[in-house]
Order: C-alpha cells, then sequence, then structure tokens
C-alpha cells in the first residue's frame, strides 16, 4: 500500500538529495553544539590543520624537482637529497597528529551518544545516524584543512610567484582529502556504534570477531614483510624510502600492541595485588579498558624511540663531521648542523602534539566519568586517592612502554655510531635522559588536567549529569 | 508516640537551612532532625529541594545558611578533609546510581571503602564478600557494575555505604532506576540491615511505597520542611 503521507522515511531518499539533508543536520548539530563540543570542534580543526600543513609541506617538495635556490632552512630544501629527507620528516609528523586527532574525536563521546541515540528516535536509521556524526567531523576537519591551506598558499606566494599547475592541483587535493578522509576516519571509528532509539549507546563487540581486525593487520604486514625479504626488487630493491616506510608502518603497529598488552598486563598484575586504593583504580580502569590511550601511548613511545635515536645518531654525526671539518665537508657545518637542528625541531614538534593528544585524553576521560567521581568524592573518597588514581592511569603503563622505547632509541645511536667506525665515537649517554624527559613530560601533560578534577567532584555534578 | 519531654537527642540536626543554585532558592530555612536507628523519609515533588537538603546533611554541600550538628559536631564548619574522612566512617551514601566504580568488581566496590580506612586488602575483601553475601549477591563478586542487573548493583551500593559501619544512611532515590520488585527488594535489605545494625537511614524519595519503609515522613514543599507526622 502506497503511503500519501508528506512525511517520508528518513533514508528513503535518493543518494544526494539524502547526503545533503545528512549534511545539513551535521551542520545543525555543529552549530547547536554546546562548550564541549565546540572544544571537540575546534581542536578538530586544529588537528586537521595541522595534518593539512604538514601534508601540503610534503606535497610541494615532492612536486619539485632539480636544484632550486629555496631562501629556507639554510638550502636544505634546494638539492633533491636533503628535500627527500625533509619531505619524509613532514610525513612523520602526521603520526602523533593522527595519534592527536584520534583523541579529539572522543572529546564528548558521551554527549555525542545521547545525541545520536536522539537522532536514532526521531527516526534516522544507524547507518544515516553514523554518516551525520562522520560528516560532523568532516566540517570540522573542513575549517581546519581550509585555513592551513589558506595559510600554506599565501606563504608560498611569498617564496614563489607563479608555482606551476600541478603544484596548484596538489594542493588543491590535500585540502580537499584531509576533510574527506577525517569523515572517513570518523565514520570507521564509528562503525560500532548502535545508537538505539530508546535513548542508549552501545558499542557492539562481538566475541567472535574480537582481534579479526588485528590478525587481518598481521597477516597483510606478514605478507609485505614475506614480499620484501623474497622479491625485493618488486619493492625498489631495499630503497631507503621502502626501509623506512616498512620500519615506521611495524613499529607504530608495535607500539599500539605494546602499549595495549603493556596496558593490561600492568592493570591485572596490580589489580590482583594492590592494597592502595589509588592504585586499584588506576590498575582496574587499565585492565578494564586497555587499548583506550594506546594510540596516544603509542605516539608517546614512537616518539620516544625516535628522540633518543635522534640524540644518539646526532652525537654520531657531530663527532663525524667535527673529524672532517673544515676540509672533508662538501659545505659549510652550519648546513649540516642546520638541518640537524631541523629534525631536533620536527622531534619537538611530534613530542609537543602528542603531549597535547595527552592532555586531550586525560582531560576526556575526566569529562566522561565525572558523575562517577562526583558519587566517589560524595561517598568520602578522599580526593587526593582519585588525583594519583588519575596519574597512575597514565604512569602505570607508560613506564615499562617509555623504558623498552628509550633502550631501543638508544640501540638506534649506538648502531649508527658503530657503524660509522669514527674512532673519536663515545656512547652517547645523554640520549638516556630522552625517557626520563619524556615520561616526566607525560606525567605533566596528564596532570594539567588535575583541575578539571577539582571541578569534576564537585556536587553540583551531581544533580546535573 | 512519643512526648516532647521523652524526645531523644537527635543524632542529626538541621536548622534553618538555606541553600541557592544560582538563581534558584533550592532551600529556604528547612529544619529536620534524624535520631539514631531512625529511618526517615523525605517526600517532596520534583524540584522542591530533597537532594539540596541530603547534600546538606552529609556535609557534600555547605548551606548559604543554618546549621547541621552531628552528635555534637557542627558539620558546617568542618573543613573538606575531616567532612571527607566523616563521610568514610560515620556516613554513608547511596545514590539512584553512579556510585560504583564502573572499572571495579562488586567486591572491590564494596572494599574500597576499608581500603581507604588502611584495611588490608585481604581482611577489605573478606569484609566486602560478607556484606555481599547479607545483601544477597554474593557470586557475583567478580562482575563490574556494567554487567550486573540495576537491582544487583543497587544492593551492591548498599553493601558499599554499610561495610564501615556507618551511623547515618543517607539515600538519594535509591529505587529511583529500579523496577517495583527489585526496588522492594532492595529497599527490605536497606531497612532490614539497618534495623538490625542500629543504623539511622535519611532516605530521599518522591515514591509513597517507598517512604512507607519509614519510621517517620517529612515532606518538603518549595525548600521547606512540611512535617507530616508518623508514618503509618
Amino acid at each position: 500500500m502506497r503511503s500519501d503521507s508528506p512525511v517520508r522515511s528518513m533514508g528513503s531518499d535518493s543518494p544526494v538529495r539524502s547526503m545533503a539533508s545528512d549534511l545539513r543536520t551535521a551542520w545543525l548539530l555543529t552549530r547547536g553544539s554546546g562548550r564541549r563540543e565546540w572544544w571537540r570542534v575546534a581542536l578538530t580543526a586544529v588537528g586537521a590543520g595541522l595534518a593539512t600543513a604538514f601534508t601540503l609541506g610534503a606535497t610541494v617538495l615532492a612536486s619539485a624537482s632539480g636544484r632550486y635556490r629555496v631562501p629556507l632552512a639554510a638550502g636544505l630544501l634546494d638539492d633533491p637529497g636533503t628535500r627527500s629527507g625533509v619531505m619524509l620528516g613532514l610525513t612523520l609528523l602526521l603520526v602523533p597528529v593522527l595519534g592527536f586527532l584520534g583523541q579529539c574525536a572522543r572529546i564528548g563521546a558521551v554527549h555525542r551518544d545521547r545525541r545520536l541515540a536522539g537522532l536514532r528516535l526521531a527516526g534516522a536509521t544507524a547507518g544515516q545516524v553514523r554518516r551525520i556524526a562522520a560528516l560532523e567531523s568532516g566540517l570540522a576537519c573542513l575549517v581546519g584543512s581550509a585555513v592551513a591551506t589558506a595559510l600554506f598558499v599565501r606563504y608560498l606566494l611569498s617564496l614563489t610567484e607563479d608555482p606551476p599547475g600541478f603544484v596548484w592541483a596538489g594542493i588543491a587535493l590535500v585540502a580537499v582529502a584531509v576533510p574527506v578522509l577525517g569523515a572517513l576516519v570518523s565514520a570507521l571509528a564509528l562503525r560500532r556504534v548502535v545508537a538505539s532509539p530508546l535513548g542508549w549507546v552501545r558499542r557492539v563487540r562481538p566475541a567472535a570477531r574480537r582481534g579479526r581486525g588485528a590478525r587481518i593487520l598481521a597477516a597483510a604486514l606478514g605478507v609485505l614483510a614475506a614480499g620484501l625479504v623474497l622479491v625485493p626488487d618488486a619493492f625498489g630493491g631495499y630503497a631507503p624510502v621502502t626501509v623506512v616506510v616498512v620500519v615506521v608502518v611495524l613499529t607504530a603497529t608495535g607500539a599500539v600492541w605494546l602499549t595495549g598488552v603493556t596496558s593490561r598486563l600492568t592493570g591485572r598484575l596490580l589489580a590482583a595485588r594492590t592494597g592502595s586504593p589509588a592504585v586499584l583504580i588506576a590498575a582496574e580502569r587499565l585492565r578494564d579498558a586497555p587499548w583506550t590511550a594506546a594510540r596516544t601511548h603509542a605516539a608517546v613511545l614512537l616518539v620516544t624511540v625516535v628522540g633518543t635515536g635522534f640524540i644518539g645518531v646526532r652525537h654520531g654525526l657531530l663527532v663525524v663531521l667535527s673529524s672532517r671539518e673544515p676540509d672533508g665537508l662538501s659545505r659549510g657545518m652550519s648546513y649540516y648542523i642546520t638541518g640537524i637542528d631541523l629534525a631536533g625541531a620536527a622531534v619537538l614538534i611530534a613530542l609537543a602534539i602528542t603531549l597535547s593528544g595527552l592532555a586531550v585524553g586525560a582531560a576526556e576521560s575526566l569529562a566522561t566519568r565525572r558523575r562517577g567521581l562526583a558519587a566517589q568524592t560524595a561517598a568520602g573518597v578522599p580526593f587526593s586517592v582519585l588525583r594519583r588514581a588519575l596519574l597512575l592511569e597514565t604512569a602505570l603503563p607508560l613506564a615499562p612502554a617509555v623504558l623498552v622505547a628509550g633502550v631501543g632509541g638508544m640501540t638506534i645511536g649506538v648502531w649508527y655510531g658503530v657503524v660509522t667506525g669514527d674512532s673519536n665515537w663515545s656512547m652517547p649517554y645523554e640520549a638516556l635522559l630522552v625517557p626520563v624527559a619524556v615520561y616526566v613530560l607525560c606525567l605533566l601533560a596528564a596532570a594539567t588536567s588535575l583541575p578539571l578534577l577539582r571541578r569534576a567532584v564537585r556536587p553540583m555534578e551531581l544533580r546535573y549529569t | 508516640m512519643s512526648t516532647n519531654s521523652e524526645k531523644p537527642t537527635p543524632l542529626l540536626a538541621a536548622r534553618g537551612l538555606a541553600k541557592s543554585h544560582g538563581r534558584t532558592r533550592a532551600l529556604r530555612g528547612a529544619s529536620v532532625e534524624l535520631r539514631a536507628g531512625e529511618i526517615l523519609a523525605v517526600t517532596g515533588a520534583s524540584g522542591s529541594g530533597k537532594s539540596t537538603l541530603l547534600h546538606c546533611l552529609a556535609g557534600i554541600v555547605r548551606p548559604d545558611e543554618g546549621s547541621v550538628v552531628y552528635g555534637d559536631t557542627r558539620l558546617d564548619g568542618l573543613p573538606e578533609k575531616r567532612l571527607s574522612e566523616l563521610r568514610r566512617t560515620d556516613f554513608g551514601v547511596v545514590f539512584q546510581f553512579g556510585q560504583l566504580i564502573p572499572e571495579l568488581t562488586a567486591l572491590d566496590n564494596v572494599a574500597l571503602p576499608l581500603l581507604l580506612a588502611g584495611a588490608s586488602r585481604r581482611d577489605a575483601h573478606v569484609r566486602a564478600g560478607q556484606w555481599l553475601e547479607r545483601f544477597g549477591v554474593l557470586g557475583q563478586e567478580e562482575l563490574r557494575p556494567g554487567e550486573m542487573s540495576g537491582g544487583q548493583a543497587q544492593r551492591v551500593s548498599l553493601a558499599r555505604a554499610l561495610v564501615t559501619g556507618p551511623k547515618v544512611v543517607f539515600a538519594d532515590e535509591p529505587t529511583g532506576a529500579l523496577d517495583s520488585l527489585a526496588g522492594e527488594q532492595v529497599m527490605s535489605a536497606l531497612v532490614h540491615t539497618a534495623r538490625e545494625s542500629g543504623t539511622a537511614v535519611l532516605l530521599i524519595t518522591h515514591d509513597a511505597q517507598v517512604a512507607a519503609y519509614a519510621d517517620r515522613e517529612v515532606q518538603l514543599r518549595d525548600g521547606a520542611v512540611v512535617p507530616l507526622g508518623v508514618a503509618a
């Protein structure tokens, strides 16, 4: 029987009209966002802006061939060789940016989930709800991407008056791709979220499918590794770029896995033995949700490996350069020093982004639990216990992970020194300070959410949340 | 019914409490007394100030005006640290939901106040297990709040509120999120245990059936207490 009702079922339109309707709803939701939602939108836009800037930089550098005279970075961008190094550095900076964006997506998750349930109650299908949420993220990414692109183009035009057409094409592609990818990643993150029309949201994770993604990823990496060993020519021989990409992918995957497993093991071991309430709360939370902070912790781990390794390699490089100076060097010492310092700056930027992600994650974790925390305080759990538990949630899983990362980074530094074979080389002990510094900075980043904890446990939270 | 001359000294007494949340005046001179071992129901419409009264009496918030006296101690002047300690040792608090830590098992949730008081892990678990048994949730020790039914979770909450042997239990709509059967089970468990241990209970509810479990009922209207006399 055909209904003459003017009200059509949501989702039954043509795909274009349906998408336009979803986009309009996403815009309405974004416009009507509360303070916490605006934080998410703003931070997501900042993350997308950074991702756009780094990708645009790498794209423009990739589009250049031959020698140029670029009045930047002490001539590091003049030659194709050093240019590709800078390009690789910019690409690697995307790793902490993606971790940061992942954390931003979690801000206001509870509030967002309630809105998704409201949409379902209003007649939206589960797929439509996911699409609307994804478009919301896409809109935030679009703002960040547009601002970053505008600033980048302005800067580029100050360096060169007439960039070739393919550079413009690359810029346009990146400016569009970042928001599209942002929306896709958001849709992927929400794939297990089922918003019920009855006003509750659950994350679907059937036991039988648990770990299937991890197994597929492991299999893909295994095939890639086997391919590299058996048919190296198919991967361009053992070209440095191939090796670096493989090492980065393997390390990143391993880092996420390691931090997740470390969190669960640490939580399990401590929860079964501790008599301290703060440790018990932190340990049980780690055991219950070991993967929650795994991406950010993995970024910390990677930054620690790279940072420790960088200090070791820098130490070796300076020894080599000093022994060859002045006749054995094709360029002035400042050229090499600038290159090394720029690499160090990139590591510091990566560390800053990672710490921001960690701080955002800690704040979000608090915001999500504020009613429960207020109830704990009302029941007499001292604030100091909750404060210690919050810091331990970061401190406990990171301690072994940073230790392993420090050892890995140190190994890279020592390996480089041994390979160069310079008789003046000595152990780069200063590299050992990197994991210690990273660990302390991580605790400080987590501690930035303590003022929020003070607010979260206010009795007023018992009334309105 | 006792006469005024035989009236026992109140365990907890509030006089002329006033409290505002921004421009909203939640309490306007509310006065109430709770005697040792008594179960007192505070009823009233939504927004009448019931929860704010409980928060003031339990030392969770400070009243803008008036006094709260527990035994011979004035609560409204105590520092937060001392109030927190009091809530841990002398008071138990039960809310509609949210007081259990979602990541902790039922056993650990009940053991937590004991651990906070300095008990060893083993002792805390033994006593927590006894309280879980008392509330009929033995066998659910390893479940987390998300894995329990509403009634089970609320009985675990009661066990947690009573495990330290408090003198007063504050219960804010303890059955508000439960169906009638689970609500009855929770109220029976609370009243039975309170009577057995001589614990006073201040019960906030808008449900007449729940209020009927109390020895006495007072009603809040527009932030002021309206006495109703002895409940049936």
